[in-house]
């Protein structure tokens, strides 16, 4: 069953995944109480206003949490394994669940919890199929 | 102790496992009729029915909802009320504060609270694509690939970075759990034993959680019977059970909008119930909360104050929580030892807690003396913490 969530939602979501799709990383920012937000919503959570627009958003985060799916995935992310994803917290008090790049050593033992990680966008047929936030370790 | 105070009188249950035999319907109305023999209630003294969903299929949830259930116990006519309430793993104390309000408040008088589900012989591949495509904001965070696991696997992890515990000692929670489940003969995995190091010998499925670290999905079903203090006493009951306090929290929606995962809502929850208790996590005698990952059990047993913060995983692996340990701990074995009955899996940890301070455990499991027991549950993404203080009561 799909969720009628889907119908009318392009206002909201395409400017965000157009973002993605440009290799930028957007999040919603209310203009009545300045405050950022994420995921999008249909009304600003904090003050319930509805004039919200995209932002520019910073680059680097921290990683609160990550998680390596080696045996197991949802259906359509079978030839993904391995491949890892986490909770990464922005400066302007923003998180959201993100793709995670795998280290130099290509796996991601090189990962920590609290450890800084920047904002690196996957290709634009990635980026086109699956409109998520990817993050990596610095340099 | 008022006439009207709300209190649990009787329970039923069906063992936790695969039974591809047991049919859905049938569990029900067989665990119903235990749990009102159980209460010394004849089941025409009935008069409102809470229903605990199943996961396993619509056409079965939908059938509770359409009142099935009064129909198959011969109730049509008799029953004021019948519905279903749903939270996914927190169900089950909010049935119980519904049940609890209703009483109390004149709305009915014997509730009769079931719960069925067929996880353990449904596919098991459809049973986990439903559980990973809900729970996640479809537009936002869908396409990363979250799955069921990882969400327990995010937990762990900062759990175990924040605690400093090892993966042995995550391990010791499952063991400590199988220990339990080794006493209790309705437990999944009632005659298999756990060690440590089987543990961490199994595959690495979603780091840092091992394949032996995950809940087992299973067939179960149980029934609980609540009245009021003062019926309790006029039907001659010796010992009942009163819900001395209750606190929730719902901290998110989206695991990847959860503030500190290894926190969850369990601190908040907890102010609320000890209050209105009037006692501590110290005067507990037990405890049952929710475990479908030993972090989730962790977190819980530091939020709800059963162990120093940091400390819950370690005092596992000392066997503080096991039979014989200062504070018996999942006395069933748990979701993660007696099978993950969807959302019975909170439900049969409070029909355990029901059970201990009934004294009905029997002769290997009953916790000498068990008075007062700490609940918890944790329903989807853990997304919210809910708390029930009981205490046994006798006549």
């Amino acid at each position: 069953m799909t969720s009628s969530n889907e119908v009318g939602m392009e206002a909201l979501t395409e400017p965000y995944y157009a973002a993605l799709r440009r290799g930028e990383l957007v999040v919603q920012h209310c203009k009545a109480c300045s405050r950022d937000i994420m995921y999008p919503r249909h009304l600003c959570p904090f003050c319930y206003g509805d004039d919200l627009s995209f932002v520019p958003a910073s680059t680097r985060g921290v990683l609160h949490s990550f998680a390596v799916h080696r045996i197991g995935s949802p259906t359509g992310f079978e030839n993904d394994l391995p491949y890892a994803v986490g909770v990464v917290k922005l400066a302007d008090d923003v998180q959201f669940l993100a793709r995670l790049w795998p280290d130099a050593d290509g796996d991601w033992g090189g990962y920590a919890c609290d450890a800084e990680v920047v904002f690196r966008a996957a290709d634009a047929a990635e980026m086109q199929r699956r409109p998520v936030p990817w993050f990596g370790l610095p340099g | 102790m008022s006439d009207d105070e709300p209190v649990f009188i009787g329970i039923g249950e069906q063992p936790s496992g695969r039974y591809p035999n047991r049919p859905f319907m049938g569990d029900l109305v067989r665990v119903g009729v235990a749990a009102v023999a159980d209460a010394g209630l004849a089941m025409s003294d009935i008069d409102t029915i809470l229903l605990i969903p199943c996961l396993h299929s619509f056409a079965d949830q939908a059938d509770l909802v359409f009142s099935r259930v009064v129909e198959e116990l011969g109730l049509s006519q008799r029953i004021k009320s019948s519905y279903l309430v749903h939270s996914g793993g927190s169900t089950s104390d909010n049935t119980i504060r519904d049940a609890a309000g209703l009483i109390s408040s004149g709305h009915a008088r014997n509730v009769l609270v079931l719960q069925a589900e067929k996880w353990g012989s449904a596919p098991v591949n459809e049973m986990i694509d439903m559980l990973t495509a809900n729970g996640i904001p479809r537009e936002w965070e869908k396409d990363s690939g979250l799955s069921f696991n990882a969400v327990g696997a995010l937990i762990t992890q900062r759990y175990m970075h924040a605690s400093g515990s090892t993966p042995a000692d995550m391990a010791s929670v499952c063991v400590a759990l199988r220990t339990w489940a080794n006493l209790n003969p309705n437990a999944m995995y009632r005659d298999r034993t756990l060690s440590v190091e089987q543990v961490l010998a199994s595959k690495m499925v979603t780091d840092p959680i091992r394949a032996m670290e995950c809940p087992m999905l299973a067939d179960g079903a149980c029934a609980l019977v609540l009245t009021s203090a003062g019926n309790a006493r006029r039907l001659g009951r010796d010992r009942w059970v009163r819900i001395a306090g209750s606190g929730g929290c719902v901290s998110h929606y989206s695991i990847g909008q959860e503030r500190d995962l290894a926190v969850l809502g369990w601190e908040k929850a907890a102010v609320e119930a000890y209050e209105t208790a009037g006692w501590g996590p110290q005067d507990a005698d037990i405890a049952e909360i929710y475990d479908s990952y030993a972090a989730v059990l962790a977190s819980g047993m530091e939020g709800l104050g059963l162990a120093p913060k940091h400390e819950a995983a370690r005092q596992f692996a000392r066997g503080e929580f096991s039979p014989g340990g200062r504070l018996p701990t999942n006395t069933n074995g748990g979701l993660l030892s007696a099978g993950h009955t969807g959302v019975g899996g909170g439900t049969a940890l409070l029909t355990e807690g029901v059970r201990q301070l009934l004294g009905r455990a029997g002769p290997e499991r009953q916790v000498e003396g068990a008075t007062r027991a700490v609940c918890g549950g944790s329903g989807g993404t853990y997304m919210d913490s809910q708390v029930l203080l009981l205490e046994g009561v006798s006549a």
